[in-house]
């Protein structure tokens, strides 16, 4: 059996080496293919993972409908993306989910010690304490602020892996300070990388990255911090200055609450539902009750991550696949129909139909499995071409090929050059399916 | 009329030089049959070849119908090919994919005629030859002598002036070359020229006129 | 020609035509509906911005400094910069149009919370603004310098007076013949601005609106804040000589800000169609090797059936066929598959399009792109079998007599 099999290899080879332009010709249409679809495919699937898998059942985002009667927010298909700072403000106090953190996104100058050195900029979140448990998000040194720093609005900072290697070097920074936009805050935890894709907290649009400083939120309004995020406001506001913008119904925070069960969630919906009627008699919330707490995947579904643009490049990627395999299919087909006479000789030289499907099908599996590891390749090269079109850094992480789409490739590969292999040999060799499955 | 004067056909390799045909004359007149023998290797299908403008010559004037063959390009020569010439092969040499009304049509497309015309030769052609009831089977449904009778109409449609047959039942069973014979011979005697090569003497008998080949030379018999 | 014949031959091996029918067929209807994509996506990036882009430079200026005062800087870094040689003229900003951030309001041609209002983009500038983005003034008149004043954060009124571009003018005052100029308009539902000028063009922020990119306004004023823009327009040639000399002039005229940001308007250009561009070129690259695969894998497939029919081929030459005839015989033989093909293609394209408009909004394709590509891919198919179909030609009609 194995002798027959080594035969077969070497005369598949024969073969295959007998049209070397042909054959490289079939090998690199499967593995374009293959890499086309791939690359694809994993775009796709980057731009809609789970970015905290192990707690995305858990983690609810917080919508209220405060928006204006004449003009609803998004037609009035969900209620707004972002909260008033009256409403964030009033559930973080009535602290009725297991957890909550309201935040929103800022811009400091980190001035490093070292005069020499210019100072940069970096993007920050403002948040509250149980941001950090909330998200799972990982320590490298030290831990998250408290609530009872957030309430004394603690000048405390907790450094994203980047901004302490940047400043500290990479040491352990817990307890030392870092001055930001001209005033000193004490490091109190830095984190490991972390990086969750997308980065779904601000779901307002964009693919940016995470940013690399936290700070407590309640620092925003003391130091009347600039706000990096989106703002959007359907009323003008009632009086000039700071104050009168924090009373405003300008949405601009996020919030999120950790709800362990659909009876949480559910009497957090009535609590929000009863908060809003409650703002209704003082005049607010003109619009009728629409008030969610969304699970985070269903948030992400409802937002719809993935680029329409990859969708429609995965949808034209697998016709092109079909092309490379059509191609392929009819190459060998071809290939083998002028093989009759050569195949009439051997059977009448005493191969078995059997052996002469192996014999085919050795050659196109090898054409196939060429193709199929050609097409990993392509799908990386494919992946990096795409990812060299874009300036923008936060790209490239959907850009990148992990295990499980190395595996899903590979698994593509396989089906891929099965079915390119199969049809023509069983052509080539004229045997009935059943009867070649009932010899087997 | 066909005269061929000191022909000489030489192949080439790199290593070899084969005289196939060395000085041969032959002259053929107009309503004969001619049976051309030799064992293989001789240089008949060499003969064959030039005859049938298959492939050029080296030295010698070759006269098809009063055309000199030597100096014409390749479409003159498709052209004469085509009108003067019907050729019945060894093999047959049908196209497997063609039902047998299409093969017979093939060398009448490439002489251009009308559709009607067509029709018409290729239906005379079958009625000829027997075969008027199997216009749509395909090669691979009728036996040998079917085959080559199939073969033979394809040379008549055209209605050319010679017919060439190479070993026209070498692939045939005796009972089906007896058939296959008789029908050439009564080709011949409604009028065309047929020169027939093969290496069988019991077969050359039925000739009028025999000639030999050995070593690319010509021994007449008869 | 010989269809006919070919035909019902080719119906002997129904699946190599399908193969090769639904090949073609697929690769037109990819390569149809890529063009389209790409067609509309280049058509949005030709859009002129309105600013004199080649010209035109921008950065960022952040203060971070506790004593930063930002009046005061502004004041200075507008005196430095418009006395600089080689600087035509500059305005401090607070977007960049196309840069990706911006500002936007909504203006009603009647007071009321109530009124629908059309959204525009808002653009802080001084009397230098129009000079600075070299935008053209096409009615009414410029602000004067005694218009300006300065914004502090979290304002709540606005200027009285503001100049539009033509499109917000027209989408306004469709009716108007001097684009609104001395109408009111009303922002924040109820309080009046007055429309002093009408410029030509000036796009938003934001490249992706596809819709009304170009409703903007001039708004008189100067932002209070630490973090603010400028734009500077250099005089034909000098741009890239000026900029550096800009960054190093305001970085060292200030301690307590940096300067970050520093593009000319061909990069925010280009940065702000970046996602466009890539998508073009992915789809141009599929569109070549598409081509290229079918091409060569119609070439292959002939190829390989002229070794098939080599005997075939001796035989038609024998029974008369000419080389040229031969030649011909293959190339009627892929007209006809590729006809075909192309045919079925453009129902599957029309098909494709139809979901993609459908789930996608892409937009339909022009109807051109139909015979263009069915001609193309035809054209294409016969120059791949020409060099199998010309091997073909050359096969001597004594293979005829050769006895297998």
């Amino acid at each position: 059996m194995f002798k027959l099999l080594s035969y077969n290899l070497k005369l598949a080879l024969r073969n295959i080496r007998r049209n070397p332009v042909l054959s490289a010709l079939m090998i690199v249409a499967i593995g374009i293919g293959i890499g086309a679809s791939m690359s694809m495919v994993t775009v796709n699937y980057r731009f809609s993972m789970n970015p905290v898998p192990q707690k995305s059942d858990v983690l609810h985002f917080v919508r209220l409908d405060s928006w204006s009667a004449d003009f609803p927010f998004n037609d009035g298909k969900a209620p707004p993306n972002q909260m008033t700072y009256l409403d964030a403000t009033a559930l973080l106090r009535e602290h009725r989910a297991f957890r909550q953190a309201m935040m929103s996104r800022s811009s400091l100058a980190v001035e490093p010690e070292n005069r020499e050195e210019r100072p940069f900029f970096v993007n920050v979140r403002a948040t509250t304490a149980d941001f950090f448990p909330m998200f799972d998000v990982p320590f490298r040194y030290g831990s998250g602020w408290s609530a009872t720093e957030d309430e004394a609005v603690q000048q405390v900072v907790v450094l994203g892996a980047e901004t302490n290697e940047r400043v500290f070097g990479g040491e352990d920074s817990v307890g030392r300070n870092i001055k930001l936009s001209g005033s000193n805050y004490r490091v109190v935890g830095v984190l490991e990388e972390w990086d969750p894709l997308p980065r779904f907290y601000e779901p307002t649009g964009g693919t940016g990255l995470v940013e690399d400083i936290f700070i407590p939120w309640q620092l925003v309004i003391t130091k009347e911090l600039p706000r990096t995020g989106n703002t959007n406001c359907w009323r003008p506001l009632q009086g000039d200055g700071f104050q009168a913008f924090l009373n405003s119904e300008c949405i601009w925070i996020q919030f999120w609450a950790e709800l362990r069960n659909e009876n949480e969630r559910a009497a957090y919906e009535d609590f929000l539902d009863a908060y809003v009627t409650g703002q209704k008699e003082l005049g607010r919330f003109p619009r009728p009750l629409d008030n969610r707490a969304t699970p985070l995947m269903q948030l992400l579904d409802e937002l719809g991550m993935v680029p329409d643009e990859a969708q429609v490049l995965l949808g034209l990627s697998f016709m092109f696949l079909a092309v490379c395999l059509l191609n392929t299919i009819g190459l060998l087909l071809a290939k083998f129909l002028g093989k009759s006479t050569e195949i009439a000789t051997r059977r009448a030289l005493g191969a078995s139909r059997r052996v002469l499907f192996q014999q085919y099908l050795v050659e196109a599996g090898l054409i196939g499995l060429g193709g199929g590891v050609l097409g990993l390749g392509f799908t990386w090269l494919g992946l990096k071409g795409i990812d060299a079109q874009f300036d923008d850094e936060a790209v490239s992480r959907y850009m990148t090929l992990d295990w499980n789409m190395a595996l899903v490739a590979v698994v593509l590969a396989i089906v891929a050059s099965l079915i390119t292999a199969i049809y023509p040999t069983w052509r080539a060799c004229n045997v009935q399916p059943a009867a070649w499955l009932k010899a087997n | 009329m066909l005269t061929m004067r000191n022909i000489s056909k030489v192949y080439r390799t790199d290593t070899v030089q084969t005289n196939a045909l060395r000085d041969f004359s032959l002259q053929i007149d107009e309503g004969d049959f001619v049976a051309v023998t030799g064992p293989s290797g001789s240089g008949k299908t060499t003969f064959l070849n030039i005859a049938g403008l298959l492939e050029s010559f080296d030295g010698g004037v070759y006269e098809l119908d009063g055309h000199s063959v030597s100096r014409l390009s390749d479409r003159e020569l498709s052209k004469l090919r085509n009108e003067k010439i019907g050729f019945i092969f060894q093999s047959f040499n049908l196209i497997p994919d063609l039902n047998v009304f299409d093969n017979v049509d093939v060398p009448l497309r490439y002489r251009g005629f009308g559709a009607a015309e067509r029709k018409r030769r290729i239906e005379e052609a079958l009625a000829r030859v027997g075969l008027s009831g199997r216009k749509e089977h395909l090669p691979a449904q009728l036996s040998g002598g079917q085959q080559q009778r199939v073969g033979i109409a394809r040379a008549l449609a055209g209605e050319p002036r010679f017919l060439l047959a190479d070993e026209p039942t070498g692939n045939l069973d005796s009972q089906m070359a007896q058939g296959v014979l008789d029908l050439l011979e009564e080709i011949n005697q409604s009028g065309t020229t047929i020169i027939m090569v093969t290496h069988d003497p019991e077969l050359a008998k039925r000739a009028k006129r025999e000639v030999a080949v050995r070593d690319g030379l010509l021994q007449e018999t008869s | 020609m010989e269809f006919g014949p070919i035909w019902r031959a080719a119906l002997r091996n129904k699946t190599g035509i399908l193969l090769i029918v639904l090949q073609v067929a697929f690769t037109m209807a990819i390569v149809i509906n890529s063009i389209a994509i790409a067609q509309e996506r280049a058509k949005q990036m030709s859009r002129p911005s309105g600013v004199d882009e080649a010209n035109t430079f921008s950065l960022n200026s952040s203060g971070f400094a506790a004593d930063f005062n930002s009046r005061l800087t502004v004041e200075e870094d507008l005196r430095q910069l418009r006395g600089m040689p080689g600087v035509t003229s500059a305005v401090q900003i607070n977007a960049i149009p196309l840069g990706g951030s911006g500002w936007s309001m909504g203006l009603k041609t009647k007071p009321g919370a109530e009124i629908e209002s059309v959204p525009t983009a808002v653009y802080f500038v001084d009397e230098k603004g129009i000079d600075a983005l070299g935008v053209k003034l096409i009615a009414g008149e410029n602000f004067a310098s005694s218009d300006i004043r300065w914004r502090e954060p979290a304002t709540r009124d606005w200027a009285d007076k503001i100049i539009v571009t033509r499109a917000l003018a027209i989408k306004l005052f469709p009716e108007e013949e001097g684009y609104g100029v001395g109408k009111v308009v009303y922002i924040n539902d109820t309080e009046p601005m007055t429309i002093v000028g009408v410029i030509d063009r000036l796009q938003m922020p934001w490249s992706g609106w596809t819709e009304g990119v170009e409703q903007s306004m001039l708004v008189p004023e100067h932002l209070v804040g630490n973090s603010t823009a400028y734009m500077v327009r250099a005089e034909t040639g000098r741009r890239d000589m000026l900029m550096p000399q800009v960054e190093t002039l305001l970085a060292e005229s200030e301690d307590g800000r940096i300067i970050r940001n520093l593009r000319t308007m061909e990069e925010t250009r280009k940065r702000s169609y970046e996602g466009n561009q890539a998508l073009i070129n992915i789809l141009t690259v599929t569109i070549a090797i598409l081509i290229g695969i079918t091409t060569l894998g119609v070439a292959g497939l002939t190829s390989f059936n002229v070794t098939r029919r080599t005997k075939q081929i001796g035989t038609r030459r024998a029974l008369g066929a000419s080389r040229k005839a031969i030649l011909r015989y293959f190339l009627a033989e892929n007209f006809l598959f590729t006809a075909i093909g192309v045919t079925l293609g453009a129902v599957l394209a029309v098909g494709l399009n139809m979901l993609l408009v459908d789930v996608f909004s892409i937009p339909r394709f022009s109807w051109y792109l139909l015979p263009l590509a069915m001609l193309t891919l035809v054209l294409i198919g016969q120059l791949a079998v020409l060099v199998p179909a010309r091997r073909a030609a050359t096969v001597p009609p004594a293979i005829a007599t050769r006895t297998v």
